[in-house]
C-alpha cells in the first residue's frame, strides 16, 4: 500500500512537471483588449443592435420602454434586451475581463452603485470612457455621478434613484393611535419609543431586515454624513463615534424587538406583503415591492414619509441613499457610437421617457430635468393619494456624501457580523468593531 | 417476528417517505397560491395555478430553456456515461499497478473547488474558439473520477468467470464488455444515469461562464431569474422550479424498476 | 506455455489502457491543466489582473486568516456529523427497501430520492420558510409545549449549523441510497440463502454478508461525502448566507467571496483552494488505504 502510494505521488509529480509549460504559458499570456471576432460573442457585430444586460422586470420593461421611443426616430436599431442577474452580471464582467474576452460582453450592461465603482478601478479596460461622449452629467443628481466617476471621468448613465424612504402602513399607525406626522422629522430615540408603544399596542414590528446584511445600519450613517472610511480610504471604524451611536439604535431596534431581522429577502418582502410588519426603511424602489402584494386591503393604508435622524449627532439628516443601478458601455462595444446616441436621446435626454417609466413601473429617475415635469406631481392611490414622487425627489438633494471606498462591500459584511455577535452576546460592542476593523484591515492587507 | 419487522420497516419508509415528499408536496401547492400566500407559507392548494402559468410563460421563454436543458443534458449524460463506464471496466477487468495508481492520481481531479479552476478553464476554452459551442458546454464534466469509480467498483463485484467463459467464446474484449458487462450492470447504469442527469441538469456557473449568447438559457437559469429582483412572485417562482424539479424525478421513476432484486443473480443463473 | 499467456496478458493489458484512454485524458485536460494554473496562481498575489510572484506569502498569509480559520471548523463539523449519520440512515434505507417481501418498493424509492432532485432554490426557501421565527416548526413545538417561546432558528449561530445539517441529511440521504441500493444488487442472493441455512439471524447475515460486499460502494460514497462536505457551497450560500456572523460558512464559500464579492483576490483564493485539496486527498488516502482492499 505505501509502495502504491509513493507511485502515485511519483506520477502526479510527473503530470505536474510535463503539464507545467502549457499551464503557464497560458497564465502570463496578457489578456487581449480586443481579440479576435468569434462571432459567439453576446455583442453584436451588426451594426444596428444593441445588446444589453440587466435584470428584474423593473429594469427589463424600463429599457424595453427606452428601446421603443428611440425605434420612433430610428426603426432600423434594434436592442436586445438579455435577461442578466446583477450578480451574474459581476462574474462575468470579471471573468471575461481576467479571461481577455472582451467581446463577449455586451453593447450596454446595469451594475449596482455599490459595486460599480470598484469595477471601475478593478477591470478599467471593460468601461467605455463617457466623459466627452456628449451626455451632459451635470443634468444628473451629483451624488449618483460620483459612483461612476474614477480619476475625474465618467464611466457610467445613472439610473433609477436610491433615495430613502420610510414607508408604513396608516392602518396600524392609526390602531395604535398614531399618525404618519408624528413619524416625520423625528430622531431615532423618539422612533423607538414610538416603536415599543405600537410593538404593545399591536404586538407587531415597526421594520424588518434581512439579518447580517447591515442595510439600515448603513442608511443610518450615511444620513448624518459619518464616513466609515477617510479620505484616504483607509478603514475608520474603531474610534468612529458616529459609528457607535448608529450601530447603538441598531441594537436598541433589535433588542426591544421593534426590528424583526428575517434570514434573507423572501422573509422581508414576505412580511412586508403580508403585513406582519408596520412598516420599512429603503431606497425609494421598495414602493416597487410593497406593491406587489396580493392583499387587497394593503392598497390605499401605506404612506411614505423621511427616516428618523441620528438624534444629537452633529450634520445629522432625515434623509439617505440605499441601492439603486447605473448603466455602462463596454469600451468593446464596436456600436459605441450608436449605444451613446441612444443613451444621450433616452436615458439622458427625454422627460418623455421618464414620465412613462415613472406612470409605470414607478421608476424614480435621477436625471434632474425629469423632475421638473408634471408627471411628478401625480398622486398614488396606493399611497394614500398622495404625490410622493414629489416628496421623494425632495428629500433626494438633502442627502449628505460619505466615502464609501473601494472595500466597502468587505466593510458592510464585517459590520454585519459584528452586529451578530453583540446580538448574540459573544462579544461587546468595543471589541465586535474593533474585531471588523482587523478583518477589514486584513483583506486591505493584500 | 416476521411480521413485527415488516410493520417496522413499514413505519420507517412511511416516516422517511413523508420527511422526503412533504417539501415537493408544498411545492406544488405553493404553484397554485399566490406570491403572498406562498410567503405565509400556506400548505394548501389554491386557484392561482392559472394566473401563475400564464405570467410564467409571458416572462419568460420555457420552451426553449427546457428544451435546450434536455439537449445538453441528454448529451452529456450519454457521453458521460459511455466514456465513463468503459473506462470503469477497464481500470477494474484489466486491473494491475500501474492502472491502480492511475485511477488514485485521478481522483485528485475532483478535489479542488471549481471557484479556483473556472477562469483557467475559460481562459483554455476561449484559446481555442470553442466558446458558445456544445462541446464548451460538454467537456470540462464529461469525465468525471466519481463515475469511473463507480463503475470500477462495481465491476468488482462482477464475477470474472463470466468474462473469461466469453473469451473462451472468442469474443473480442470491446463485445464483452458491450453484450456481457453493460446488461448486467443495469442498477448502476441506472443509478449513474440518474446523477449525472441530474448534475447536467442543474449546472449553472459554467454554462453562465461559457455560453455567451443568450439562445442558450437554460431551466436553472430561467428560475434563477425568477427569483431575483425587488418584488419577486413567489407562486410564479414555485411553478417554475416545480417545472424544473421534475424531470429527474421523473427520469428516476422510469429508472428505479432497475433496482429490483437479483440482477447479477439472474445472469449467472 | 509461459510465452502465450505472456503475450496475452500483455495484450489486454493494452486493450485496458486503450479502454480507459478517453476518459483519462479528458480528466487531464480538463482538471489538472487548470488545477495547475490554479497552483501557480496561489504563488501570486494582487488584486483583480495586477499579479505578482509572491512565493508562499499566500499561505503565510492564510495561517493568520481567522474567518478561513472559522470556516475550515465549520467544515470540519458537518464532516463529522452530518457524513456518519447520512450514509448510516442511506444504508438501513437501502437495506429495508431491499427486502424481498415489501410491497410498493418502486413509490418508497423514488419518495426518498426526491429530495435530491428538488431545486436548490426551493429547497432552501422551504426551509427558510419553514423555520422561520413565524414558521410552522415554531409554532408545532410551541403547541406540543416543548417550547416556551419562538426560536429563531436560522438566527442563531449553534441553531443555524444544526439546521444546515438537517437540510444536507434531508437532500443528499436518498442520493447516497441510490448507490447502496445499486450495490446490494450485486450481491449473490444464494449466499443470504446459505447463511439462512446455517442458522444466521437477519442482523448477524446484516454484518458478515451485507456489509463487506458493500465495502466498495461504501468506499466511494465516503469518499464522495467527504469531498463534497469539505467543498460544500450552494447550502452555505442559499440557506443561511454563511452566516449568523459567519456560523455557517464553509471554506468554498469563502473562496467564491474571495474571488466574487470583495475586490478579487485570485492568488489568495487559489491558496485557499488547495488547502482543501490537500484535506481532501488526505482525508480520501487514508479512506482508500482502510477501503480499499480487493
Amino acid at each position: 500500500m505505501m509502495k502504491k502510494k509513493i507511485a502515485a505521488a511519483a506520477l502526479s509529480a510527473v503530470m505536474a512537471v510535463s503539464l507545467a509549460a502549457c499551464g503557464s504559458g497560458a497564465q502570463t499570456s496578457a489578456p487581449v483588449a480586443s481579440g479576435d471576432q468569434s462571432g459567439n460573442a453576446a455583442a453584436s457585430d451588426g451594426s444596428n443592435t444593441l445588446t444589453v444586460w440587466c435584470w428584474d422586470a423593473f429594469n427589463i420593461d424600463a429599457m424595453k420602454k427606452a428601446a421603443e421611443i428611440y425605434n420612433r426616430e430610428h426603426p432600423e436599431v434594434t436592442i436586445d434586451i438579455q435577461e442578466t442577474l446583477a450578480k451574474d452580471i459581476r462574474t462575468l464582467v470579471q471573468t471575461y475581463a481576467v479571461g481577455g474576452e472582451l467581446d463577449a460582453l455586451p453593447d450596454i450592461f446595469l451594475m449596482d452603485d455599490q459595486v460599480i465603482a470598484k469595477y471601475i478601478q478593478n477591470y478599467p479596460e471593460v468601461f467605455a470612457d463617457l466623459t466627452d461622449s456628449g451626455i451632459d452629467f451635470s443634468q444628473f443628481a451629483s451624488s449618483k455621478v460620483a459612483n461612476s466617476v474614477s480619476n475625474g471621468k465618467n464611466y457610467g448613465v445613472p439610473y433609477d434613484s436610491n433615495t430613502v424612504v420610510a414607508a408604513y402602513r396608516t392602518d396600524y399607525l392609526e390602531q395604535a393611535g398614531y399618525t404618519v406626522e408624528d413619524l416625520t422629522d423625528i430622531t431615532w430615540d423618539r422612533f423607538i419609543e414610538i416603536g415599543k408603544d405600537i410593538k404593545a399596542k399591536t404586538g407587531m414590528p415597526m421594520l424588518t431586515n434581512v439579518q447580517g446584511e447591515p442595510d439600515l445600519l448603513n442608511m443610518i450613517l450615511q444620513s448624518a454624513g459619518i464616513s466609515v472610511f477617510d479620505e484616504n480610504g483607509n478603514i475608520a471604524l474603531t474610534e468612529n463615534e458616529g459609528l457607535k451611536e448608529a450601530a447603538k439604535v441598531y441594537l436598541t431596534l433589535v433588542k426591544e424587538g421593534i426590528l424583526q431581522e428575517q434570514t434573507d429577502w423572501s422573509g422581508y418582502q414576505g412580511s412586508i406583503n403580508n403585513g406582519t410588519v408596520v412598516g420599512t426603511i429603503n431606497g425609494s424602489w421598495i414602493c416597487a415591492t410593497i406593491m406587489s402584494t396580493d392583499q387587497q386591503e394593503q392598497s390605499g393604508n401605506w404612506a411614505v414619509t423621511d427616516m428618523p435622524k441620528l438624534n444629537d449627532y452633529t450634520g445629522a439628516t432625515n434623509y439617505s441613499a440605499q441601492g439603486g443601478s447605473t448603466w455602462a458601455i463596454s469600451s468593446s462595444s464596436k456600436n459605441y457610437d450608436l449605444a451613446v446616441d441612444f443613451m444621450k436621446t433616452t436615458w439622458a435626454g427625454s422627460t418623455e421617457f421618464y414620465d412613462s417609466i415613472l406612470q409605470d413601473l414607478g421608476a424614480i429617475s435621477t436625471w434632474l430635468p425629469a423632475a421638473d415635469s408634471d408627471a411628478y406631481n401625480q398622486t398614488s392611490d396606493f399611497f394614500g393619494g398622495k404625490a410622493i414622487y414629489a416628496q421623494i425627489v425632495s428629500y433626494g438633494k438633502k442627502i449628505p456624501v460619505v466615502n464609501k471606498g473601494l472595500y466597502w462591500a468587505e466593510e458592510k459584511e464585517a459590520m454585519g457580523i459584528a452586529l451578530a455577535k453583540v446580538l448574540e452576546g459573544s462579544a461587546d460592542l468595543d471589541s465586535a468593531i474593533a474585531e471588523a476593523q482587523a478583518t477589514v484591515e486584513f483583506n486591505i492587507g493584500q | 417476528m416476521k411480521r413485527l419487522r415488516l410493520a417496522v420497516t413499514y413505519l420507517i419508509l412511511a416516516v422517511a417517505s413523508f420527511l422526503s415528499v412533504f417539501p415537493l408536496y408544498w411545492m406544488i401547492a405553493a404553484s397554485t397560491n399566490n406570491s403572498t400566500d406562498v410567503l405565509a407559507g400556506k400548505l394548501t392548494f389554491s386557484t392561482n395555478l392559472l394566473a401563475n402559468v400564464t405570467k410564467l410563460f409571458a416572462q419568460q421563454d420555457v420552451g426553449r430553456a427546457f428544451a435546450n436543458s434536455v439537449f445538453y443534458s441528454v448529451i452529456l449524460c450519454a457521453l458521460s456515461l459511455a466514456v465513463c463506464s468503459i473506462a470503469g471496466y477497464g481500470f477494474e477487468i484489466f486491473h494491475d499497478k500501474i492502472k491502480d495508481c492511475l485511477m488514485s492520481v485521478l481522483l485528485l481531479a475532483m478535489m479542488v473547488p471549481f471557484a479556483a479552476t473556472l477562469i483557467p478553464l475559460f481562459r483554455m476554452f476561449t484559446a481555442v474558439g470553442l466558446q458558445s459551442t456544445w462541446l464548451a458546454y460538454v467537456l470540462p464534466t464529461l469525465s468525471t473520477p466519481f463515475l469511473i469509480m463507480l463503475f470500477r467498483q462495481s465491476a468488482r463485484s462482477f464475477p470474472t468467470e463470466i468474462v473469461d467463459a466469453a473469451r473462451i467464446d472468442g469474443l473480442n474484449e470491446f463485445v464483452i464488455f458491450v453484450r456481457v458487462f453493460v446488461p448486467t450492470m443495469k442498477s448502476t447504469y441506472a443509478a449513474a444515469t440518474t446523477v449525472t442527469f441530474m448534475n447536467a441538469w442543474n449546472s449553472y456557473l459554467w454554462p453562465k461562464v461559457i455560453m455567451m449568447s443568450d439562445k442558450s438559457q437554460t431551466m436553472p437559469m430561467l428560475v434563477a431569474n425568477l427569483s431575483s429582483g425587488f418584488s419577486i412572485d413567489y407562486g410564479v417562482l414555485m411553478l417554475g422550479v416545480l417545472i424544473c424539479s421534475l424531470p429527474t424525478g421523473i427520469l428516476f421513476l422510469i429508472l428505479q424498476k432497475n433496482f429490483a432484486n437479483g440482477v447479477v443473480g439472474a445472469v449467472k443463473g | 506455455m509461459a510465452k502465450p499467456t505472456a503475450s496475452l496478458h500483455k495484450k489486454q493489458s493494452m486493450i485496458g489502457w486503450a479502454f480507459l484512454m478517453p476518459a483519462t485524458l479528458l480528466i487531464v485536460a480538463m482538471n489538472f491543466i487548470p488545477m495547475l494554473q490554479a497552483l501557480i496562481l496561489s504563488f501570486q498575489s494582487g488584486i483583480g489582473n495586477n499579479l505578482n510572484w509572491s512565493g508562499i506569502s499566500n499561505y503565510i498569509r492564510l495561517a493568520g486568516d481567522s474567518t478561513f480559520r472559522t470556516a475550515l471548523i465549520n467544515n470540519f463539523v458537518y464532516l463529522i456529523i452530518q457524513v456518519p449519520i447520512m450514509l448510516i440512515l442511506a444504508i438501513i434505507l437501502a437495506v429495508l427497501l431491499n427486502s424481498k417481501d415489501l410491497k410498493l418498493k418502486g413509490l418508497w424509492r423514488t419518495a426518498i430520492f426526491l429530495p435530491c432532485c428538488t431545486a436548490l432554490v426551493s429547497y432552501s426557501i422551504i426551509f427558510k420558510t419553514l423555520f422561520a421565527y413565524d414558521g410552522y416548526i415554531n409554532t408545532i413545538l410551541l403547541n406540543l409545549g416543548l417550547l416556551h417561546e419562538r426560536v429563531n432558528w436560522l438566527g442563531n449561530t449553534s441553531t443555524a449549523k444544526i439546521i444546515l445539517i438537517l437540510a444536507l441529511i434531508w437532500r443528499w440521504t436518498g442520493y447516497n441510497m441510490v448507490f447502496f441500493l445499486a450495490g446490494l444488487q450485486n450481491i449473490d442472493e444464494s449466499l443470504y440463502e446459505a447463511a439462512k441455512i446455517d442458522g444466521a439471524g437477519p442482523v448477524k447475515r446484516f454484518f458478515t454478508i451485507t456489509m463487506p460486499l458493500l465495502r466498495p460502494t461504501l468506499l466511494l460514497t465516503t469518499i464522495m461525502s467527504i469531498n463534497g462536505t469539505l467543498q460544500l457551497f450552494d447550502e452555505s450560500v442559499n440557506l443561511t448566507a454563511g452566516g449568523p456572523a459567519n456560523s455557517t460558512l464553509t471554506m468554498s464559500h469563502y473562496i467564491y467571496k474571495a474571488m466574487f464579492e470583495y475586490n478579487p483576490q485570485f492568488g489568495y483564493a487559489a491558496a485557499m483552494s488547495y488547502v482543501i485539496f490537500i484535506l481532501v486527498a488526505v482525508l480520501s488516502f487514508i479512506q482508500m488505504k482502510v477501503g480499499d482492499k480487493r
